[in-house]
Order: C-alpha cells, then structure tokens, then sequence
C-alpha cells in the first residue's frame, strides 16, 4: 500500500552525496523525532505512533535509539534541535515542523552537523534543508472525496463544504476538491467556511448553513472532527435531505462508525493518518541502519477507505 | 522682575452653568494676597484661568498692561505664573531633577544634559531650603518637601507669580513656619504670591491685601491688617456669622465609659496606647502630622496589623478583627482620606450612604424604596445640599461630600463614632454645621473621638484633648487646661512638665495629669 | 441647621443633559444589536426566522451564562482568563464520571442528575480556589487564571491522551434532550440562560452581596473602610463564576456529547468581550447584566450574519467581528 515516487533525478544525486557512510552496513545510528504536542486529536496521533514506532524498532535494533521531543510552538521546537544536535548528539532527525519557514533555518543548521534530516508533512522553505520528505497526500485528500461525492451523486446536487484554518494545507486541499469538481457543472458548491477543525465550530457553521440552504444534498466536512459536529446540527434540525457526510483523515471513531455502517450518510472516508510519521521513522532508521539514504521524496498516498477496506484504518489503541 | 494682573469682566461657564460673574480686580506686583471664600465661590476656577489651565467665557486677562489669553499652563507658565496644586503634579517615581524639568528637558544636541539641570536643581533647591540630593526620588520625599519641590519647580521656570492653593493643609506647624519664611523671601524677590487658604490665622499673618470671592463675584479687597478674622469670615459668608462651636456641654461625669482601649499598639506607628470614652464624651486627638493618629485608630478597627490588650465595650471585653466586627459592636470610623477611604465618588449618595448599614435593607433583596426614604431624611439632618438626590457623590461640593460621609459611618447608628479630620478641606459654613453636629451626636449620648490637626477646633469642641507624639500618648488634657498653646507644647515635646520628666512621661502620669 | 445658599450644586438642567448623555450610552449595544439585526434581515431574510432566532440564542446559551458570571468578577475589579479551559475540564471529567458511574449504576437518568450536579459543583470548586489563591494568597487575578488555563487545559489534554473524551451512547441519549429538547417553542439553554441571566441581575442590582461587588470594584479602600468583608465578597464572586461555568459546561456536554483539547478554547476571550461589549468597564466599579446578555448575543449574531451570507470573504470574518465589537464599543464609550 506504500507507493514510492521518486522524484528529480537532481534531488537523488544530492541525496547520494550527503550521505558519504553509505558503504557501511548496521552503522550506530541516534535518531532524533521532533514533533507537535498532543494539542488535539491529530497530533495526539503523531505523538502516539511515534512513541510505537520508538517501542517497536528499539526493541528489533539494538544499535537504534530513538529520542522523541514534543513541542507546543515553532521557537521551543527550534530550541529542542539544538539539544538533539548537541546533547543528545543525533546523527538523524525526523522531524514534523511547526511551521515551514520557521524551523527551515533550524533544521538547516542540524543537517550542517552532518544530521541525516527527513521532515514529515510540512515541506521546509529550502528543501536543500532536508535529505529526504515524507508527506501525506493532500491533494487526494480533497480529490478523493470529490471524486466519490460527484459520483455518488451522479454528478448532479447541492454540496457545502467547511474548510479547516487558513493555511497551505487547507489551500491544497480545497484546490483539489474544486479542481475535481469543474468537471461536474450541474454540482454546485454553495458555501465553503472556516470552522478550524473544531466541533463546536464546524456545529455553528452547519446550523446556519441549514438554515440557508434548503436543498443539501451532500456536505464535505473535511475532518472527521468537523463532521461530528455536522452530523449534530443535522441531527437537530431533522433535516433528511443531506445523503453524504463525507469527513476525512480516518479517525477511529468515524472508521468504526463505518464498520459498523451505524450512520447511512457515512459511507466513506479519506485516509490521511498520523500514521505517516511512524512510517517515517521506521524508513529512516532502517536505512540508515544500513547506510542507505532514503528517496528524495515519498508520498504516503491518501486513499478512499470504504466498508470493504476500513479495517485496515482501523486502530483501536491510538487516540486518534 | 514681578508682574501685574489686572482680571476685567472675567466670566466662566461650564455648560449652563456660570460659575464666574464678571470678575474684575487688579494684583499688584510683588505683593502676597490671600484669596479667601467658601467651596464654590469661584476662586479656583479664578486661578486656573489666571495659570492658562481653564480659558474665560468673557472678559479679559491683562498682564503687565497687555491683554493676554493662555491657550495652556505651559504658555502661563511662559509669562512666569505657576499654580501649585492643593494635590502636587509630581510624578513619584521620577527624580527631583526630572521632576523639575519635566517637558522643560535642556538638551545639548539629542542628549539630555544631565549637568546642567542638576546644577540648576541644586540652585533651586538652595534657593527654597530643602536640603536633599536632587536624584532623590520623588516617592521618597514626606508631603512638605514635595511641596518644596513644587515651589522649586516653579522658580525653575522664572516664576513671577506664584498661585498656592491651600499650601499648608497636610504641612506641621514646623514645616509651616519655613514655609512662611520662603514667602517672605520670595516677595523680598520681587514675586507676588496669592495664598489661598481656609485658614485665617495663616491668611492674617502671612499677606499683605485680602481679597473676598463669594458665589462667583468679586467681593472686596482690603489690607489684611484692616480686618479681624471674625471679619473675613464674614465677609466670605455675606453676613454675620454667629459663634463657629456650639457652646460646650459640661463634660459627662461617673459614667461607665463607653469605650475603653488598652495596650494597643500599631507597629512602626503607635505603642501601647490607652484610653477611654464616656457616653455624651467628646474626646480628641491631637498630635502633628505623623504622631500616628490615624494608624492608631486604622489599627483599633483591625485595618492595619496591630496588637491590643483589652477593647471593652460598656464594660464588657470585645474583639474587633476588622470593620465589620466593629460596626456589629457599634463602632464606626471615619476617614480622613475621603476621596481614598470615604466615600465611592462615581457611586450615587443613596448606595454611599446605605453602605455600612446595607443587610438592614436586605432581606434578602434591597429596597431601593427604603434606601431612598433614609436618604432624604440624612439629607434633611445633615443639611446636604443638592440640586437632585439622584447625582454620583463626585457632583457634590467638598463640604457636602463631607457631610456625606458623616451621614454614612453615622448611618449603623454607631454608639462610639472616631472621626478622622471632620473639617478637613471643608469651608466655614460647613465646619459649623459639622461642629454642631458633632454636639448632637454626644447629647444622644454617643461616645465621639475627634482626630485633628486643628488645634482651634479641638480646643472648641472637646472636653478631653489626647496629645500624642512619636507613636504614643503623651498626655490628656482636660477641659480646664484646654488651650492651643498646651496642646502645642504636648505635641512638639516642648512641654515643662514632659521635659521634667525627661520627655518619656510613663501614660498614667500624662494621663492622670489630665483628669 | 444655618439656612445659606453655599456649596451650589449645579443646577437641574446641568444634571438633566448629563443623565441623557449616560442614557445614550447606556443603550449603545441594543443599538448596535438592532443596527446589525436589520443588515442580517438585508442579506438574508432567513435570518429573521424564528428557527435562526433560537439557534443563535442557544449558541449564546454558553457564552452568556459564563459572561453573566464574568460580569460580576470584572465589576469587582478582577479578571478570569480561566474560562474556556475550566469548561473543557470540567466537561471532561464529568463525561469521564458519568461513564464509570454507568457501570454501577443501571439508571442513566440518575447517573446524568449526578453528573450535571457534579458540573456545578466543580466549577464551585475551581471558582472557590481561584478566589482564595487571590485574596488570601494576594497573587493578582490575572496571573492565577492565566496559570490555571494552562493548568486546567493541560489535565484535560492528559486525560483525553489528547484525543476526544466521549460520553457513552445510552447515557448521551438520556442527556442530549437538555440541549435539543424545547419547552413551549423555546431551547431549554435559552431558558436557562434566560434564569442566570435574571438571577444575576437581581443578585448584582438588588443584594447587598451585589452592592458590595460594585462596591469593592470602585474602589476597594472605600469599601474596606466601610466594614465589607472584602476577601469574602471576592472569594463568592470567583465561586459565582465557576458555578456558572458549571452551568454552561452542563448544557454543553450534550450537544457534542464529548469534551477535546480544543473545546471551549477563546471562551474567555468571548465572556470578557461580552461583559466588555455590554458596557461594563474592564476597570470595573458598574456594570450591567443586560448589557452583557446583548454584548453576548451581538457577538454570536455576527458570525451568524457572516455564516448566512458569502458577501465578504470569508478571509475577512475576524475583521468584521473585530470592526463591529470597536463601532460597538464606539457607540457606548463613556464621555
């Protein structure tokens, strides 16, 4: 299910030539994670698979060890890669950056102490920064649902949208759902709000998107925490108009909701799990196990999870 | 150098209301003029014109002959007159230096220049008598060398013409007198000084010409040598005023006294003090600026840190932990600060005056219906004046507000009432009124402290005077010896019978000496 | 008493224009309110229905309870940033309650009364300690409430792992009825509002527990020397508030059913605004509980009317809000 695209042939070489102990196999490799803070669900998530990640590969490599920083803002995480390069004297970091441009310089200067760098989702400013990028794949997850909702629908309805905060993430994102939908005129895309990836929030927005909009045939609600509150303001304003729910990023509550098929507006979900920094980590310790550098770019692609595949999305234990 | 004024037709309105009639009158130059008349007749208004900190609704200003009209007290300040606030214009935290040249900085090039200005604070300093190092912060400067450095300021800025409103207010008689020293060299400089004072005695001593306002007009100007204060106070008042104390009462004799305190002490204020009072007494306290009066009696009603051996209350011991046990035992304090502890100026006079006494309203919703009833009887009693009962107590006049106050720690219907400063800022009318006042509540029988720095009024009105100095109680004065000079004497430790005994009377003699 | 006409106050007519400047001010927000209400109906007719009018009540539901409780701290001179992170705490454990209760307990109805009592009393608790941290440990309101939002939004994040607490199914069946169901066409949060909001307008206008606040606010030496109880006061005024946030978190926990690290976040913000809004004066001193109830409501209505309408960008929702709360404020300001 991993699908590896490598990238610009350039990217490679430079890769190649930073990683010069590429001749010695099962070298002692230190590796340094540096991610958010579990302020909500998702990062709850990046921090758990993370600690996973740790458990398992500690245990199967005795010359792996693996320090993981939590930080709350972009200045403490700038401050705890200092004390990975120098204190903790890492010779590979992981990092899921706080903010792009912030921690590129930071992470720059880790990687100018010979630090093997591979960032997690938010691509630096200067990729030349970073030995290798994992990603998830926002571009599906706005082309994914796009794509089952104008079919479901065949391509005829009313559909609203909520958008999480404003950044390059949700731009992308909302990107690819529009880009999806100029194929499909007679669906028409009625409003589209911020409600931050909040409950509360994306439960405001609904209410009074319904108390607008008297035909809704389906709502992209682009979190699943968002839908939660969706399906609230449905729920109170008994409105059965509204067919598709349509969340996003596979959390266990919505992927167990689909399992069990309790809610019919709920029959699909995109996957863009916390999941990815496990796979990050795993990646770069192995292969700098083995001295091997990693491709310059590897997409975690975001698929459409449906009844037939949810299981496989399905991680009870994980908080997110 | 000096400077002549000349106010022709002045008229001032704030909004509808016209609170200078037409002034005109001239000052000459290089003479000290008191300016006398009651709260609101007009003569601050008169003089904040004059400093450019108020601008006339019609007539004109001339100085030195020109007509001139002050857009801000920096352009009078220009022309060389300076008004010193009853309540300074010193920023606390900054130095004398920069306090004295603040918004007047020199400057060489960008850079402040420190020297020159500290020279020049220094000169000043001299030239005005206080003896302190011009980095000195402000904060820590008692009230009296604030006042120094206000007058320094004022010479700083070449002032010919110097404004003191109500200077000697929270100045003691020793501070005073190197005030009245200053003034007379200063007018040996050639600056004139108007000297605005309730304060007749001061008013006689100290100016040359006495110049009357009342109700917004122009009244009279005399030399002060003419004039006897009884006559002043006539002439601020428009008609003869009978006696200002009511006639005293014989002092209350046998009776179980009332209060009686013993061992208390405020640390760092007052040690071991003892006293007592009888119902119908009325007893006072004197003592300079600083003796610890007021921290005695913040102390007794559990505001400040203090330690007590015994409070009885008609014989029977009591404890009081702060205000509240005492108003449940029946006794109320007024406070001499009546802006700060008095009174909530920006509340109505109905929530001001119910507040001691508000869970009797309670029950457990207020009646404002009740609390307005009260109102208009406390407004009738005390003799209030207002145009409406429904106005914040900020709208009322000095007096009235001071009779608000006493309305309000008299509203629990207190058996022992301590008032802190009864008259303090009041004009005359409003002090008798007080002062008859104060009798009342002693026939009812109440037990009533009196805390002054007004000797006079002590001397009128109480039939015991507690003198203390430095934190302790050094004698008690009755009736019959009852004199300023004897109070004075007790007070600044100048007293034949303290000096025999080595100026540390132990209480019981001072305080026997007094009975 | 001598008969003079000395000290004049000023006269009737001086007072009569001052009163109608106050009164001006006084009706500020409702003008605002009315102002926006009109412009909403413009861009949307729908916003004048009674569905959108009861909505936009009971999302004000929560908000206005809190402001209700707010407007009596902040007259009395302090300040609670606490707010929002007690609300998600407190949600949080009383869901964490209610779902152990569950499994000893067979009658959910009860399980939820003890968890809505729960509610009220744990933010009595915080509210009591709050107070006492600040008048018998002297430590400023501001850096109290500041440190327990880190604090209470912290624990609750521990107990969540950072995910969502969520309440079980048959107990959020029970419960959900307190925030969906209406009584005679009416949210019961509205109602519930509706009662603080009267309660708290008694208690401020015509308790002598109420006077003491404004009292302490205006100045707090005046009412020391004046035999109020300062510290007490103060300390009830801090429980006051929590209790409120108890009420607003029991209303809330059954519209979601859940409680997360980004539940109740900016809620201070939105009560202090409220309070702000309605014209009370941060410095404290008075207030008014109408005020607040329309500075709560106006705030709520702005985003509606944004939500109801793509006339503006919605990069541009915070300006507008930030743009209405300062003409808002414009038009109450004091002269």
């Amino acid at each position: 299910m991993k699908l590896k695209k490598h990238l610009l042939a350039i990217a490679v070489t430079a890769v190649a030539l930073a990683a010069p102990g590429a001749a010695f196999a099962q070298n002692k490799v230190n590796l340094g994670v540096a991610i958010p803070a579990a302020t909500h669900s998702f990062t709850a998530g990046i921090v758990w698979w993370a600690n996973e990640a740790k458990k398992e590969l500690e245990k199967a490599n005795p010359d792996l060890k693996v320090t993981i920083k939590t930080a709350a803002n972009a200045g403490e995480q700038a401050n705890q890669l200092q004390d990975l390069a120098t204190a903790n004297k890492i010779n590979a970091l992981v990092i899921f950056p706080f903010e792009s441009a912030a921690l590129t310089k930071p992470v720059a200067q880790v990687k100018g102490k010979g630090v093997y760098v591979t960032v997690v989702d938010r691509g630096l400013t200067d990729t030349s920064a970073q030995d290798a990028y994992v990603s998830g794949d926002n571009t599906a997850f706005g082309k994914v649902p796009a794509e089952y909702i104008a079919k479901t629908l065949d391509g005829k309805g009313n559909i609203v949208a909520l958008r999480g905060i404003a950044t390059t993430l949700d731009n992308e994102r909302m990107d690819a759902f529009n880009g999806v939908m100029k194929a499909y005129p007679d669906i028409k895309l009625l409003d589209a709000k911020y409600a931050n990836w909040n409950r509360d929030d994306a439960f405001k927005v609904m209410q009074d998107y319904l108390t607008r909009f008297k035909q809704i045939d389906a709502v992209w609600a682009a979190d699943d925490d968002m839908a939660i509150g969706v399906l609230k303001a449905i729920e109170q304003a008994k409105r059965d108009d509204i067919k598709i729910v349509f969340g996003g990023a596979g959390a266990k509550g919505m992927i167990k909701t689909l399992i069990d098929a309790k809610d019919p507006r709920i029959q699909a979900n995109v996957s863009y799990s916390p999941k990815f920094i496990y796979d990050a980590i795993k990646m770069t310790a192995e292969a700098r196990l083995k001295g091997e550098a990693l491709p310059a770019t590897t997409i975690i692609p975001s698929v459409l999870i449906t009844k037939d595949n949810a299981k496989e999305f399905y991680f009870p234990d994980s908080p997110f | 150098m000096s400077i002549a004024v000349r106010f022709d037709g002045i008229v001032k309105e704030f909004g509808p209301v016209r609170v200078l009639h037409g002034v005109s009158f001239d000052l000459a130059p290089g003479r000290v003029y008191g300016l006398l008349g009651e709260n609101g007749a007009g003569k601050s208004t008169l003089m904040k014109i004059l400093s450019g900190y108020e601008r006339p609704t019609g007539g004109t200003l001339h100085i030195d002959g020109e007509p001139r009209s002050f857009k801000s007290s920096r352009d009078a300040e220009a022309a060389g007159i300076v008004l010193i606030h009853q309540e300074f214009n010193l920023a606390e935290d900054l130095t004398i230096t920069q306090n004295i040249f603040l918004g007047h900085e020199r400057k060489r090039g960008w850079w402040l220049d420190e020297a020159a200005m500290r020279a020049d604070t220094l000169r000043v300093l001299r030239q005005v008598g206080l003896d302190k190092d011009p980095d000195t912060p402000v904060r820590h400067l008692i009230v009296a060398e604030k006042q120094l450095v206000e007058i320094a300021k004022a010479l700083a800025r070449n002032a010919r013409l110097l404004i003191m409103d109500e200077p000697t207010a929270s100045l003691t008689p020793g501070e005073t007198e190197a005030l009245f020293t200053l003034m007379a060299r200063l007018q040996a400089d050639g600056v004139t000084i108007v000297y605005i004072s309730h304060k007749l005695d001061e008013v006689e001593r100290t100016t040359d010409d006495v110049i009357v306002m009342r109700d917004g007009r122009f009244v009279t100007r005399q030399p002060t040598r003419e004039l006897t204060r009884h006559q002043m106070a006539t002439l601020m008042v428009g008609r003869e005023i009978s006696d200002l104390y009511p006639d005293k009462d014989p002092a209350p004799t046998g009776a179980v006294p009332l209060l009686r305190v013993e061992g208390l002490t405020v640390p760092g204020w007052a040690a071991d003090i003892a006293f007592d009072v009888k119902p119908g007494e009325i007893l006072g306290f004197a003592g300079l600026v600083g003796a610890g009066r007021t921290e005695l009696f913040e102390g007794l009603l559990g505001l400040r840190p203090h330690q007590v051996g015994r409070i009885e209350l008609e014989g029977r011991a009591i404890r009081i932990r702060n205000p509240r046990d005492a108003v449940d035992q029946g006794i109320t304090y007024l406070s001499e600060d009546r802006k700060g502890k008095g009174l909530h100026v920006g509340f109505g006079l109905r929530e001001n005056l119910t507040l001691m006494a508000l869970e009797t309203y309670a029950t457990p919703w207020l009646k404002p219906g009740a609390e307005t009833r009260a109102l208009k009887t406390a407004v009738q009693d005390f003799g209030i004046r207002t145009g409406s009962l429904d106005v914040k107590a900020a709208s009322l006049s000095g007096g009235n507000q001071q009779k608000l106050a006493l309305a309000k720690v008299l509203h629990p219907e207190p058996k022992v009432v301590i008032l802190d400063e009864p008259t303090r800022g009041v004009d005359v009318g409003a002090k008798r009124d007080i002062y008859f006042l104060i009798q009342r509540l002693a026939r009812e029988g109440r037990g009533v402290v009196v805390v002054s720095s007004e000797l006079m009024e002590l001397v009128g009105l109480c039939h015991r005077v507690a003198v203390m100095r430095g934190g302790r109680l050094r004698a008690m004065v009755d009736a019959q010896h009852l004199t300023e000079e004897e109070l004075i004497s007790h007070a600044t430790g100048t007293n034949q019978r303290d000096q025999a005994n080595g100026d540390k009377p132990s209480e019981e003699e001072s305080m026997t000496a007094g009975r | 008493m001598v008969d003079r006409q000395l000290d004049q106050p000023a006269p009737p007519r001086f007072q009569r224009a001052r009163s109608l400047g106050s009164r001006l001010h006084a009706v500020g927000p409702i003008l605002g309110l009315v102002l926006l209400c009109v412009a909403g109906t413009l861009l949307n007719p729908d916003f004048a229905s009674l569905d959108n009018a009861m909505n936009v009540l009971t999302r004000t539901a929560f908000i206005g309870i809190i402001a209700v409780g707010m407007c009596f701290v902040i007259i009395s001179g302090g300040i609670d940033l606490s707010v929002g992170s007690m609300a998600a705490l407190i949600a949080g454990m009383v869901i964490l309650l209610m779902n152990t209760l569950a499994g000893s307990i067979d009658q959910p109805v009860l399980v939820v009364a003890i968890g809505m009592a729960a509610s009220v009393v744990l933010g009595g608790v915080f509210g009591l300690a709050h107070g006492l941290l600040i008048t018998r440990g002297r430590i400023e309101p501001f850096i109290v409430t500041l440190g327990t939002l880190g604090i209470f939004r912290a624990y609750l994040t521990y107990f969540s792992n950072g995910g969502a607490i969520t309440l079980d199914d048959t107990l959020s069946d029970v419960y959900s009825p307190v925030y969906y169901t209406s009584v005679i066409g009416v949210p019961i949060p509205v109602w519930v509002f509706l009662i603080v909001a009267v309660a708290g307008a008694l208690i401020l206008n015509r308790t002598a527990y109420g006077r003491y606040v404004q009292a302490i606010g205006s100045n707090e030496q005046v009412a020391r020397y004046a035999a109020v109880n300062v510290d007490r006061i103060k300390v009830m005024t801090y429980a006051l508030l929590g209790a409120c946030v108890g009420i607003a978190t029991l209303l809330y926990v059954p519209r979601l059913g859940s409680s997360s690290p980004t539940t109740g976040l900016l809620w201070e913000l939105e009560a202090i605004a409220a309070v702000i809004v309605g014209g009370t004066a941060l410095k404290g001193g008075s207030g008014s509980i109408i005020g607040t109830v329309i500075g709560a409501v106006l705030l709520s209505v702005i985003s509606n009317i944004l939500n109801l309408t793509s006339v503006i960008s919605v990069y541009l929702n915070a300006a507008v809000q930030g743009f209405v709360i300062i003409i808002v404020a414009f038009l109450q300001r004091r002269k």
